[in-house]
């Protein structure tokens, strides 16, 4: 065992005892929360001076829901238990799913793989390798039929996570979906991620240009105002920013101004703030400094509160709450010592409960070493169990609230986020901080700083750079390997499907979508029928970015195979 | 001291994958350990991986996968390394990978691999020990 951090030695002749010795004199390495902000010994009182507890927190469920969104929190309904499933092919990914809710899942939750999120169907050359490796695609209603196959689609909360401008395919692909089997699409519960906005920063800016991604993200965002009342729309994704390497501060202001870039085209777009606000959610990250996380929870939602009223004029109640679901910090785990991230994931899960989150994904342990397999997916799963059924957390709304630490942090990351807010503005705006790569710069100077962090010990992280051991020679509970002949199967099918469909249905679906996308119009009803014509993902979206000016395909190795 | 010359390290993504963070932050922090480093993105191929080393005739070529794409493109990057019969360089790849995987990358043609994780030191060391004069 290589302790790196070493407190004052104390010197001995008992030669392998020393490091007992020295542990026991030892002290923290910092004082600092995880985002770098120098804390006190103890808070008190004088640390709030002139606290008005009617205005900066409220009771829960009031505003501006500082301690949450409901005032009996959990009481009247436990957290949604939604693991993120995505795995080979449909069928796959289907099989997990079920696997899941008889395990006591509470949420379905499918996640896109890289082919999918970046529009392209199974079949494409660069997705013929990769299909099926981190996620699902889904190429066509085929595959769609697939994955919700003998699922009430009535019943069930699902949540699909497709961020980038293929999050319009995919809603008009379930919605196609449930139309065909004869839901009334106005019941149908759920969310979609469709946050193509941030999704460049991971990775999909050939997919994601900024003005394609503010139009179709409204577009999902308009048609589901006006035609699924239960659906929420978007999930901005203040997760997946954070796992760039920023602070806490950072991920709720970076968040906050991509979120205002949808909520401005939809007030362009002549919608009221009220008739679409309480259909925005987030995406939050939970890192593993637990009161850093809850405050940070605590100051998002005062902060969306007062935006919601204050800037855009909110008068719904519902249209000022913050909601969210968690994604533990997948960024916060290593493969060293696999089974310490088990107990990581915890702590992070706890501090979302603490901070009143609406749905919890829980990381596997094998996150940084393959998809989860699903023993480790039960284990994720049976981490929120735990929390639910045996903690108490459960019992009391913002447990933490009033807490004097918790209380200054919450208000330290409000004054931190607000200061980036206004760094934004001073770039002009979020958009500009887009196109400049402003924002670009933030993450990758962070990342470094992040990392710098670990390498000289100024943050300590067992395994990695305290308490490390020889590297582990298997993974404890076995490795999650993608089926290679179910990705070759899927790659045929669809080649099958292109070659079988009626192609005059499918050239006047693909017209019609052609045409509505040159007049402006809201593209996803031509989506749904262009769906139902077998129009797959790249041919829908390929499409409309040629009208943009976009190349047909994002990797620009295929050509469109509709000539009109 | 005599002038040393910088050791080139060529850093890549391969394929669609887009976690990029730790590429980048791995030529950043190569870069400031005195190499020169060529990042050279996200979305490429092993044709466009080989041909670029072989023109900036790099002493270090660095793979980036988290994706689990590692086992499928390693043999590619290889194959296409021993056609252009540019051999006489180390392969290197970081990311996330399970264990078992390993010894299979070593076996296929990686000299070194650095899971999530890995302290810069470590990388530094490594490349500075084994590219040779």
């Amino acid at each position: 065992m290589k302790q790196t951090h070493a407190p004052t030695a104390e010197t001995t002749s008992q030669g392998d005892w020393d490091d007992y010795i020295k542990a026991y004199y030892e002290k923290p390495a910092s004082f600092k929360s995880w985002s770098g902000y120098d804390l006190k010994e103890i808070y008190t009182p004088e640390d709030r001076p002139g606290e008005n507890y009617k205005k900066n927190s409220a009771d829960a469920g009031t505003y501006p829901y500082t301690r949450g969104i409901h005032a009996n929190m959990f009481r009247g309904r436990l957290w949604t238990k939604r693991e993120v499933v995505g795995i080979g092919s449909p069928a796959d990914t289907h099989a997990r799913l079920k696997y899941l809710s008889q395990q006591g899942g509470s949420g379905l939750n499918t996640i896109a793989d890289v082919t999918y999120e970046m529009g392209l169907d199974a079949d494409h050359p660069w997705a013929i390798d990769e299909v099926g490796l981190t996620g699902v695609n889904i190429t066509s209603i085929k595959d769609m039929e697939t994955l919700t196959k003998d699922i009430p689609l009535d019943k069930v909360s699902w949540s699909l996570i497709t961020a980038s401008t293929a999050a319009s395919v995919t809603m008009a692909q379930y919605v196609a979906v449930a139309q065909d089997a004869g839901y009334d699409v106005g019941i149908l519960r759920g969310s979609i991620q469709n946050d193509p906005i941030h999704f460049r920063y991971c990775g999909f800016r050939p997919a994601c240009p900024l003005d394609l991604s503010i139009k179709l993200g409204s577009d999902v965002m308009e048609y589901c105002t006006r035609n699924m009342p239960k659906w929420y729309y978007t999930t901005v994704n203040m997760y997946d920013l954070r796992e760039q390497g920023i602070t806490a501060p950072q991920e709720v202001a970076f968040g906050f101004g991509i979120a205002m870039c949808y909520i401005d085209e939809l007030i362009r777009r002549g919608l009221d703030i009220d008739e679409f606000a309480p259909r925005f959610t987030f995406y939050v990250s939970c890192h593993v400094d637990i009161f850093e996380e809850v405050a940070k929870i605590r100051a998002a939602r005062r902060m969306w509160a007062r935006l919601m009223k204050e800037k855009y004029g909110a008068k719904n109640p519902r249209s000022m709450q913050f909601r969210f679901a968690v994604h533990t910090a997948g960024c916060s785990l290593v493969p060293q010592q696999p089974y310490n991230n088990m107990i990581r994931i915890a702590y992070e899960a706890l501090a979302a409960v603490l901070g009143g989150v609406q749905s919890l994904h829980c990381c596997s342990y094998d996150e940084p070493m393959c998809l989860p397999t699903e023993k480790a997916h039960l284990q994720a799963l049976r981490t929120q169990q735990i929390l639910a059924y045996e903690t108490g957390v459960t019992n009391v709304a913002d447990p933490l609230g009033g807490s004097y630490y918790v209380e200054s942090l919450t208000d330290k990351i409000e004054e931190e986020s607000l200061k980036v807010m206004n760094q934004v503005e001073e770039v002009g705006g979020m958009e500009e901080a887009i196109r400049t790569e402003w924002l670009d710069r933030q993450f990758e100077s962070e990342a470094v700083k992040r990392q710098k962090e670990l390498d000289k010990g100024e943050k300590l992280m067992v395994g990695v750079n305290v308490f490390t051991t020889e590297q582990e020679k298997t993974t404890p509970l076995g490795v999650q390997k993608i089926s290679s002949s179910s990705a070759k199967q899927q790659v045929a099918e669809v080649k099958e499907l292109k070659r079988t469909r009626d192609m005059d249905r499918l050239n006047d679906a693909i017209k019609r979508l052609q045409d509505d996308a040159n007049d402006g119009k809201n593209l996803i009803p031509a989506m749904i029928e262009a769906t139902k014509a077998l129009g797959t993902t790249g041919e829908l979206l390929g499409t409309v970015r040629e009208v943009f000016g976009y190349p047909y395909d994002p990797m620009e190795s295929i050509e469109s195979p509709f000539n009109f | 001291m005599a002038e040393k010359k910088k050791i080139k390290v060529l850093v890549t993504k391969v394929g669609l994958d887009g976690h990029d963070r730790g590429a980048k932050v791995v030529s950043s922090l190569l870069k400031e350990a005195g190499m020169e480093v060529i990042y050279l993105g996200m979305f490429q191929r092993p044709e466009s991986i080989v041909r670029a080393a072989i023109d900036e005739d790099v002493d270090v070529i660095g793979l980036s996968y988290l994706s689990g794409e590692h086992l499928i493109f390693t043999p590619k990057v290889v194959d296409e390394m021993k056609k252009n019969n540019f051999v006489d360089v180390l392969l290197i790849a970081g990311g996330t990978f399970p264990a078992e995987d390993i010894p299979i990358m070593e076996e296929m043609g990686i000299d070194k691999v650095f899971r999530a994780g890995s302290l810069t030191e470590s990388i530094v060391d490594y490349i500075n020990d084994h590219v040779e004069e």
